[in-house]
């Protein structure tokens, strides 16, 4: 997976690129508006990670461009502003997604690889590791082909585990990927335990293997292997 | 009391003061005036009368009246010239009662005869002049009392009017709004030197304001990214391969602290902008629908604690306010509600026409129902908050002209919100 990352500060770019790059993305980069639009005319990525405040101008021309070139990559916007308008004007213009600095980078790598899937697999949208199978779009899970039931939460769980597998996830990233802006509610961590708890079950109980470790005082984490 | 009242009123006690004062000085004058005049005249009556007696040779030798108020009279023996003047009461017919007469005597000897002379004048009477002063000086005074009313009246809106122009300007001067008051001059210099001073003022206070506004949104803006840098670096070091499980938690415990303070972060950013009056467009919201689509949202939580739900919304109540606004008062209220809620406890919301109220079962408080709304308070319990949620509140019922109350009661917490009934309607 390809993905072109445009940030203008640096360090946070590296950081980024660090990140994806350890979640198995190729990735290239681009910290001036200038330097993203030579980029996507001469090469063709799965993904952009967006910045829309660029030092010589508005990341949203880099969608315009995009768009000409009747493109099917996912584009992902990182926005500073906690504001509506440039978020809505994002996805207005083509856009596929939005995320709001600072965020948790298994969140980030949660969401490109959601966008990804939405514009890659036409019609076969399905995600498969192992005896385990996801189709998101109809919220299906099957373990070694047995239709298991999840629930939205459970469902939701899953698929930011398989997104990040082998990461270890902090409780606080799991919380905030699940519950947004209600992830500081009291005892969501107890939640996300008993979430956990549940999925490893069903997982299990269908035949599966037990992906989910917890990870001592931290969080969880997803083996693959 | 208005200036013009007090001016006004001092004006008319002086005023009523000097008069009295004017009234007693007149008539003391006034009466000494007259007697003087009595007496004068009196005495050149008595001149005429003498000279007539010792001309008119025939008059001589005869008792005579004259009028009422000369009497002549022959007397055997001459005494004296001397001239004896008395006052006393003594009835007239004229006016038809007793009335005060001045009375000169004396006796005259013309040829050897004698005779003993009286000249009678009625004297004006005390109290009629005084009357007659006071109904003159209580017409001049109200007079002057109207007068003064009117000139001062007009002296206030004339004089006062770059005063009055100030006073509207400080009373719609709003740090909110762009723009500083612009204090006309005027050809008064105390005027113009208030003026200047609070031109000054309402400066600093504009600069002072907005330089602080400037630092919090700085602040806030300016921190994001640094954050974003440690939070992502720390989730880039989180992945390395062989940590301890004690560095791994060193790394989640500064994760943890970071996302606080992206959190706090967030909130003083949000305030900033209330403050802006970045929120300002209004649109009509159904209320009902708003609390329904945050108590889904928050299912989870409330089935986890075990909490009963006791609603009584009218979902004909709209509210023409910022639906953000809107969205993120009751989010934060509801939240609160479920955190700070007991195992199995009570979630009550209920509307009425003037706004909501929610109010949930929970401990004694160890905050006041004051402190609540401050920034930064937490209760004891609780320390991942980060503190700001019931100040957002606050400030967005101010901002949306709206009441908040918190009180405790029962073991339960009350919080409600009076809306701004021009901001209310019913479908």
């Amino acid at each position: 997976m390809k993905i072109l990352v445009v940030e203008d500060e640096k360090d946070l770019l590296n950081a980024m690129v660090d990140y994806l790059h350890q979640s198995g993305m190729t990735c290239e980069k681009a910290s001036t508006l200038e330097e993203a639009l030579e980029r996507i005319d001469l090469y063709d990525y799965d993904g952009i990670i967006l910045d829309i405040g660029l030092p010589d101008g508005s990341g949203l021309r880099v969608i315009e461009e995009m768009k000409k070139k009747n493109h099917q990559t996912g584009i992902l916007i990182v926005s500073a502003k906690n504001s509506l308008d440039d978020r809505l004007s994002g996805l207005n213009i083509g856009a596929d997604d939005y995320i709001i600095k600072p965020f948790h980078m298994p969140e980030l790598v949660a969401r490109i690889k959601s966008v990804f899937r939405r514009r890659s697999f036409q019609g076969k949208k399905e995600l498969v590791m192992n005896e385990l199978r996801v189709i998101p779009d109809e919220m299906m899970f099957f373990v070694n082909d047995k239709q298991v039931p999840l629930t939205k939460t459970e469902h939701d769980l899953l698929m930011f585990l398989l997104s990040n597998s082998n990461k270890v996830l902090t409780k606080e990233s799991i919380a905030e990927h699940l519950w947004g802006d209600h992830a500081d509610m009291a005892d969501s961590f107890d939640f996300i335990y008993s979430h956990i708890k549940n999925l490893r079950k069903k997982i299990i109980d269908h035949g599966g293997r037990d992906y989910v470790k917890s990870v001592y005082g931290v969080g969880y984490k997803f083996h693959s292997e | 009391m208005k200036l013009l009242n007090v001016t006004n009123r001092y004006y008319i006690i002086i005023a009523v003061a000097l008069m009295l004062i004017g009234c007693g000085f007149l008539t003391y004058r006034l009466f000494y005036l007259f007697d003087k005049e009595i007496t004068d005249h009196m005495l050149y009556e008595k001149q005429i009368i003498d000279q007539q007696l010792y001309e008119e040779k025939q008059l001589q030798h005869m008792n005579f009246k004259f009028g009422d108020h000369i009497e002549v009279q022959p007397i055997e023996k001459f005494t004296s010239f001397r001239i004896h003047m008395r006052d006393t009461e003594m009835y007239d017919a004229f006016e038809k009662g007793v009335v005060a007469f001045r009375i000169l005597s004396y006796e005259q000897q013309i040829d050897s005869s004698g005779y003993r002379i009286k000249i009678r004048r009625r004297l004006t009477e005390n109290k009629d002049v005084m009357y007659g002063v006071l109904v003159a000086v209580a017409l001049i005074s109200l007079n002057m009392i109207i007068s003064f009313y009117f000139l001062n009246r007009w002296f206030s809106i004339k004089i006062w009017a770059p005063f009055y122009a100030a006073l509207k300007l400080l009373k719609n001067f709003d740090l909110r709004k762009e723009g500083k008051p612009q204090f006309r001059t005027s050809a008064i210099e105390e005027f113009n030197r208030m003026n200047e001073e609070l031109r000054k003022l309402t400066d600093k206070v504009y600069n002072d304001y907005r330089n602080l506004k400037e630092f919090t949104e700085n602040m806030s803006h300016e921190t994001q990214t640094p954050l974003a840098i440690i939070h992502s670096r720390l989730d880039v070091l989180m992945q390395s391969e062989n940590l301890t499980e004690q560095q791994q938690e060193q790394i989640r415990t500064t994760l943890d602290a970071v996302n606080r303070l992206s959190k706090m972060n967030k909130g003083l950013t949000l305030i900033a902008k209330i403050d802006n009056n970045q929120f300002a467009d209004e649109h009509s919201v159904v209320l009902s629908e708003v609390i329904e689509k945050h108590l889904s949202q928050l299912d989870i939580f409330i089935e986890g604690k075990g909490i009963r739900v006791i609603k009584s919304l009218n979902p004909r109540m709209r509210v023409r306010l910022n639906p953000q606004l809107v969205d993120i008062l009751l989010t934060n209220l509801l939240s609160n509600a479920i955190k700070y809620n007991e195992e199995n406890g009570v979630l009550k919301i209920s509307m009425d026409d003037h706004g909501f109220a929610i109010s949930n079962s929970g401990s004694t408080p160890s905050l006041s129902s004051e402190q609540i709304f401050e920034r930064f308070r937490r209760g004891e319990d609780k320390i991942d908050s980060t503190g700001l949620g019931m100040a957002i509140v606050k400030k967005i019922c101010d901002h949306s002209s709206c009441q908040i109350a918190h009180s405790y009661a029962d073991k339960m917490h009350l919080f409600t919100v009076r809306i701004n009934p021009a901001k209310v309607s019913f479908v």
